[in-house]
């Protein structure tokens, strides 16, 4: 589900970016190289009682900008001022018509009758929004390569485009073959720490010699030691993760990916490769922010390595994570198969 | 410069489109197309006979009279219970017997389900007064991609 969160944001922001820039392109051109840090290492955390820097809380990803930049904005690492402000009076006014029960193409919600298939502006009305989005002005979470676009390599590339012609069409032929989260099983190691709302609220605790990273949806935990450890030799769906704290930044590296390369569902992450290498950084930047740094490395998928830095949220004290129990309700699951079944003809 | 009107009409509509793609992506647990059918659109009237509490989605039985007086009895999908929650939805807001309205699409297998794409009070109220939990000062329903 990420590829298709990644393809519908960078489709909105190239949307509205690429309207705004049609009166003056080249003036709006701004020179700001891609991949500098706004804010790093600026702040001082807290500290645990043992003495590591504390970055415990409920954390959300609560921004818009895309995980790769959409090609509409080629070049433009980020935005002026005036174009945030631009972005933010047209998305207020359309939030507004949307709430006084406007439809149509202007505000992004169709008629009944006119709904796309396969969108999911079903789901919309129920969604969790949460708070008032953060607001930067970079155009993508990926900073190196500087175009903002994932490397992948020409036959990474094709799988990613049978998987994005799959995704809500099928066939679905068995329970093997809807994605991971449509499974109930999970979204994948990192698409978990900052997908929007519907999941996304992730709990970091720690304790002497480990951080534990819970999150909501699909119950996904990682319990990942920080005591010097060398890596073991198991191969899992999410690795397996050693971490060393870099100052005040906790940095986790996890190899021993298991092959699940054979499937074609929706998310890179959900059919790592055996040679996929990922180094995390987390690093605490204000009281309420964590620059979370990935670097993803694997020469079966991706032609040359590639980062991003994600900004994530702290939660208000209050904030709680829930159980998900994404089985026990899971009807969509033999839906889309009866679904499939008769269109074919059959039962 | 191009004249205004021409860049206004335009930021409308890759403005709507780039909406509609991103409100309806970003959170979905599952594919649309998979398990509803966008050209059977369903409106229904009829009475709360219970909510099922369940993730990943919630689900709403609903009791609907024909109109030659036989009730059908309809699944529709609603939100994640967690969401729901956050939103500041509790047990007694969707509460047996309540008369709702909900328009949504009919599941492909050609079953009495749907998934609940709006739902109102059928006197008119919204379902969604406000937001809490994570502290949201207002309500923001289809709001563009997070």
């Amino acid at each position: 589900m990420q590829r298709l969160y990644v393809v519908c944001v960078g489709a909105l922001a190239s949307a509205i970016l690429f309207a705004w820039l049609l009166p003056a392109t080249t003036a709006a051109q701004n020179p700001a190289p891609a991949g500098s840090k706004e804010t790093a290492n600026a702040w001082t955390p807290s500290r645990t009682p043992w003495g590591d820097p504390d970055l415990q809380g409920v954390w959300r990803y609560e921004a818009t900008m895309p995980l790769e930049r959409p090609q509409a904005l080629a070049g433009k690492a980020t935005l002026t001022d005036e174009e945030v402000a631009r972005r933010d009076a047209l998305e207020k006014e359309q939030e507004a018509k949307r709430l006084a029960g406007v439809e149509g193409v202007d505000v992004g919600r169709q008629p009944l009758s006119q709904s796309p298939i396969r969108g999911n502006e079903y789901n919309s009305f129920w969604q969790d929004q949460g708070r008032p989005r953060k607001v930067y002005n970079r155009t993508a979470l990926i900073v190196e390569p500087p175009d903002g676009r994932l490397p992948f390599t020409p036959d990474a590339q094709k799988a990613e485009a049978r998987s994005a012609a799959r995704y809500g069409v099928g066939p679905y032929e068995s329970y093997l073959d809807p994605d991971t989260g449509e499974r109930c099983l999970t979204d994948g190691v990192t698409a978990l720490m900052w997908q929007g709302p519907n999941g996304g609220h992730n709990r970091i605790v720690q304790s002497p010699g480990y951080v534990t990273i819970l999150h909501e949806e699909y119950r996904d935990r990682r319990i990942i030691p920080v005591d010097g450890r060398p890596h073991g030799s198991i191969r899992q769906w999410f690795g397996d993760a050693v971490a060393r704290w870099d100052g005040n930044t906790l940095v986790i590296d996890t190899i021993n990916f298991a092959d699940k390369t054979h499937y074609e569902w929706a998310n890179i992450w959900t059919r790592p490769s055996e040679t996929l290498h990922l180094m995390e950084r987390f690093t605490r930047t204000d009281a309420d922010t964590i620059e979370y740094e990935i670097t993803v490395e694997d020469p079966t998928t991706f032609s040359k390595p590639w980062k991003a830095v994600i900004p994530i949220t702290k939660l208000p004290g209050k904030t709680e994570i829930y159980e998900y129990a994404c089985h026990e309700g899971n009807y969509a699951m033999a839906n889309l198969l009866s679904g499939a079944r008769a269109e074919r003809g059959g039962r | 410069m191009q004249p205004m009107p021409m860049r206004m009409k335009l930021a409308v509509v890759l403005t709507g489109a780039g909406l509609l793609c991103g409100a309806a992506s970003a959170a979905a647990h599952h594919a649309f197309a998979a398990e509803f059918d966008a050209k059977k659109p369903l409106r229904l009237q009829g009475t709360v006979a219970r909510m099922e509490w369940i993730n990943p989605h919630t689900w709403i039985h609903l009791d609907v009279k024909k109109a030659d007086g036989k009730v059908e009895r309809w699944m529709i999908e609603g939100g994640p219970p967690n969401a729901l929650y956050r939103r500041g939805f509790t047990k007694d807001s969707l509460p047996v017997g309540a008369q709702i309205i909900v328009e949504g699409f009919r599941a492909k297998d050609g079953s009495m389900r749907g998934n609940g794409r709006d739902i109102t009070f059928a006197d008119g109220r919204k379902l969604f007064l406000g937001s809490s939990g994570t502290g949201a000062p207002n309500e923001r329903p289809n709001t563009p991609a997070r």
